[in-house]
């Protein structure tokens, strides 16, 4: 078993989504063993590929295997897998965070309807995003995105007897919808002029002038649309926080640590494309700061958890996109790792409170709940400090390369800009913190019923909690040498020289002060049990708490905008529909035709000299027309 | 000899008469019996341009012959139905036997 047979990961969950969907419900404990079974083995079949890889060495692109998909005249279609070190770390990413939501499901899911049926799409989930990593042309690439995307969507409307889980599953779809146009559009043109949906192939091209500067600017721009859409980045940023429908095992897998990163995995596939066309870069770094310091802004005033969580995802994956746009996969792909772990962790810990407290996640609701759960509370605090940038804990690693690549790349606007993002991040994670686990319980009843669940859900929380306070270390090369790697895990993950990170102490510096001005000031307002500070905070700037409270009003923009244009679009094209296209051109048509007849057959006068009449005055005609032919 | 012209001259004339024939007369008859004058005229055109124009002087004929074989045989097919339409209608004129319109 080596690298060449990574296609085993998807097929393994695809093969036991069959069976989970088909025979689910008739299986002892309606098979969730199974589906836990079918990540393990790609959880143990990644070490395989990841020795074998490293084995290889070098780092260098492997493409592994490709079958013939179609072959149709001079056009012919391949596809097949790729491993490199974006791969890699998108691998392990994936059969990890999936394997614990598996396992944490197990208890949280416990006695839902439809139980067979949720392992059943998480199995396809994770076929489908393993697929999309895996795969080594944009057309397969394209087809597990969408697969991933209609997860999603049957995830999110989980409990479709909820009303306003089907209109979240339904929004999230449309939205990310946009963007997928987008980004089919970008693959055609990209394909159009280099011939091949390979994209090593396009890549060489791109590097080699094979595109117009113009034509590359335009195709990768609407590549980067669907990176958008799939990554819920301004102004795409609204379906994400409603998507928290879903089940919360659901929300740290799909809408936390992998499918939201697909966009971020996308481009930095792609980024030698994006860097050929330089403009795009400018754009995905804007995009990013933008989507960063705005849901930092919305966090503040959510009192749902998991909305605060969401929002602080997208806040996370604009930073991924900050890195890229800088010119740096390594950092992004780096955040992107750190982050799948410590927010996953925090998910799946919000998930622990909502099945302690019987289905409670409002913060109003919640507080002192570190007494009570002492294994959630604790994970939980890891989770926070790592995602606030706390110096031993992985955010911190992270989150200073991708500052120090913003500095490097753009300088120094862009690095206050995300500096200041990250102050954010830090104030909204202690305000988290503080409201759900310390100060005293704010409903006595929901306080008295509160117990620590059981070990299938802790486990979880335990082993993710070590990967967010020790995957930071993984940029070190010692680390990876120690654990049994030849080079060092650096090597190949992060695509640079391992020794060409080394940290720069004042930007380390300013990143521990930012997230220390963080936390001091979201401890300052919220510490003990009162929201004296924070209530007074928020009379005093009442429009300010009234643009947070609801989230700058982007919902209410684009209903309107869907009222008023898309539906007034939709009358015009219906009236189009109805009187140009139906009743003038098909039934008009049919009209013509009838009425025509009913005249012409008056023709038909029965009288036989008639007849012979025209006969003789066709032939007449004719032998004139002949003669005035030929001249 | 006679020259090619005459013949043709006297064959359009032939035709031209049975086309008159056939579209003034209302008698089914005598439009028969124009229809007759018409193959006629064709089958003097066939014979003329034989014998001027072909060497073996005989493809002409044979189309005559041909042409006078389908005749006969027209002709007895069309006076069955002019029969048919006297016992039943007792008329031979063609503008009365018009009930075959929308």
């Amino acid at each position: 078993m080596g690298a060449e047979q990574a296609w085993l990961l998807p097929a393994v969950p695809a093969g036991v989504f069959v069976l989970l969907a088909l025979f689910g419900r008739y299986l002892p404990r309606q098979g969730d063993v199974v589906g836990v079974a079918a990540i393990g083995t790609s959880f143990l079949l990644f070490f395989f590929v990841l020795v074998d890889y490293v084995g290889i060495g070098e780092g260098a692109d492997l493409v592994l295997k490709s079958w013939a998909w179609s072959d149709v005249g001079e056009f012919s279609l391949r596809f097949g897998i790729a491993v490199d070190p974006i791969t890699i770390v998108m691998l392990g990413v994936v059969t990890s965070v999936a394997l614990m939501v598996n396992i944490f499901s197990i208890g949280y899911m416990k006695g839902e309807a439809r139980y067979y049926w949720f392992f059943a799409v998480l199995q396809l989930f994770a076929a489908s995003m393993l697929m999309l990593v895996l795969a080594d042309n944009l057309v397969l690439v394209y087809v597990s995105w969408e697969l991933v995307g209609v997860c999603s969507f049957l995830l999110i409307g989980f409990y479709w007897e909820k009303r306003s889980a089907t209109e979240a599953a339904k929004k999230a779809f449309v939205t990310t919808r946009i963007g997928d146009v987008g980004l089919l559009i970008g693959i055609i043109l990209l394909w159009k002029e280099s011939g091949t949906f390979n994209i090593e192939e396009i890549i060489r091209f791109a590097e080699h002038g094979g595109y117009g500067s113009t034509y590359l600017t335009v195709a990768m721009l609407f590549v980067f649309l669907g990176a958008m859409g799939k990554s819920a980045q301004f102004p795409f940023h609204v379906w994400l926080p409603d998507a928290m429908e879903g089940p919360t095992p659901v929300s740290a897998l799909i809408h936390a640590a992998t499918m939201v990163v697909a966009g971020v995995y996308l481009v930095a596939r792609l980024l030698p494309v994006f860097e050929v066309a330089g403009d795009t870069m400018l754009v995905i770094t804007l995009v990013g700061l933008i989507t960063a310091v705005l849901t930092g802004f919305m966090a503040f005033a959510q009192t749902d958890i998991k909305k605060v969580l969401a929002y602080s995802t997208v806040g996370q994956l604009g930073f991924m996109f900050v890195a890229l746009g800088s010119g740096a996969p390594s950092a992004a792909m780096f955040h992107l790792m750190t982050h799948a772990f410590f927010k996953s962790l925090l998910f799946l810990g919000s998930g622990s409170v909502i099945i302690a407290t019987h289905h409670n996640q409002d913060m109003s609701k919640l507080g002192g709940m570190w007494k009570k759960l002492p294994i959630t509370g604790t994970t939980f605090l890891i989770g926070s400090a790592a995602l606030a940038g706390v110096v031993p804990l992985a955010g911190f690693w992270s989150k200073d390369e991708v500052l120090n690549a913003a500095n490097h790349h753009w300088g120094v606007w862009a690095l206050t800009i995300a500096g200041g993002a990250a102050v954010m991040t830090a104030f909204y994670t202690t305000r988290l913190f503080i409201r759900t686990f310390l100060g005293a319980p704010r409903d006595e009843h929901v306080y008295e019923h509160t117990k620590e669940p059981s070990w299938t859900m802790t486990g979880p929380l335990v082993f993710l909690a070590t990967l967010a306070a020790v995957s930071g270390f993984f940029v070190f090369e010692g680390f990876g040498t120690a654990l049994g790697f030849p080079g060092g895990i650096t090597q190949f993950v992060f695509l640079e020289e391992p020794e060409k990170y080394s940290i720069n102490l004042g930007l380390g510096a300013l990143s521990l002060a930012i997230a220390g001005l963080g936390i001091a000031i979201g401890a300052w307002i919220y510490w003990g049990n009162s929201l004296e500070r924070s209530t007074s905070l928020a009379q005093s700037y009442p429009w300010a708490y009234r643009w947070l409270r609801n989230k700058f009003y982007f919902d209410e923009a684009y209903q309107w905008g869907i009222d008023h244009l898309v539906l007034g679009a939709g009358y015009v094209a219906a009236w189009f529909d109805r009187y140009v296209v139906n009743d003038t051109g098909v039934n008009g048509s049919g009209e013509m035709t009838s009425w025509g007849g009913f005249v012409l057959k008056f023709l038909q006068t029965g009288r036989v000299p008639n007849y012979a009449m025209g006969i003789a005055l066709g032939v007449v005609g004719l032998a004139f027309a002949g003669l005035m032919v030929r001249g | 000899m006679v020259p090619l012209e005459n013949y043709l001259v006297l064959s359009a004339i032939l035709f031209s008469l049975g086309v008159y024939g056939v579209l003034a007369r209302r008698n089914a008859v005598l439009i028969l019996m124009s229809v007759e004058l018409m193959l006629n005229a064709v089958s003097l055109n066939f014979i003329a341009f034989s014998v001027y124009l072909d060497p073996d002087r005989i493809l002409g004929a044979i189309f005559a012959v041909f042409v006078i074989t389908v005749a006969a045989a027209e002709v007895g097919l069309a006076l069955a139905i002019v029969i048919r339409l006297f016992r039943n209608r007792a008329t031979s004129n063609v503008d009365e036997a018009a009930i075959l319109k929308w």
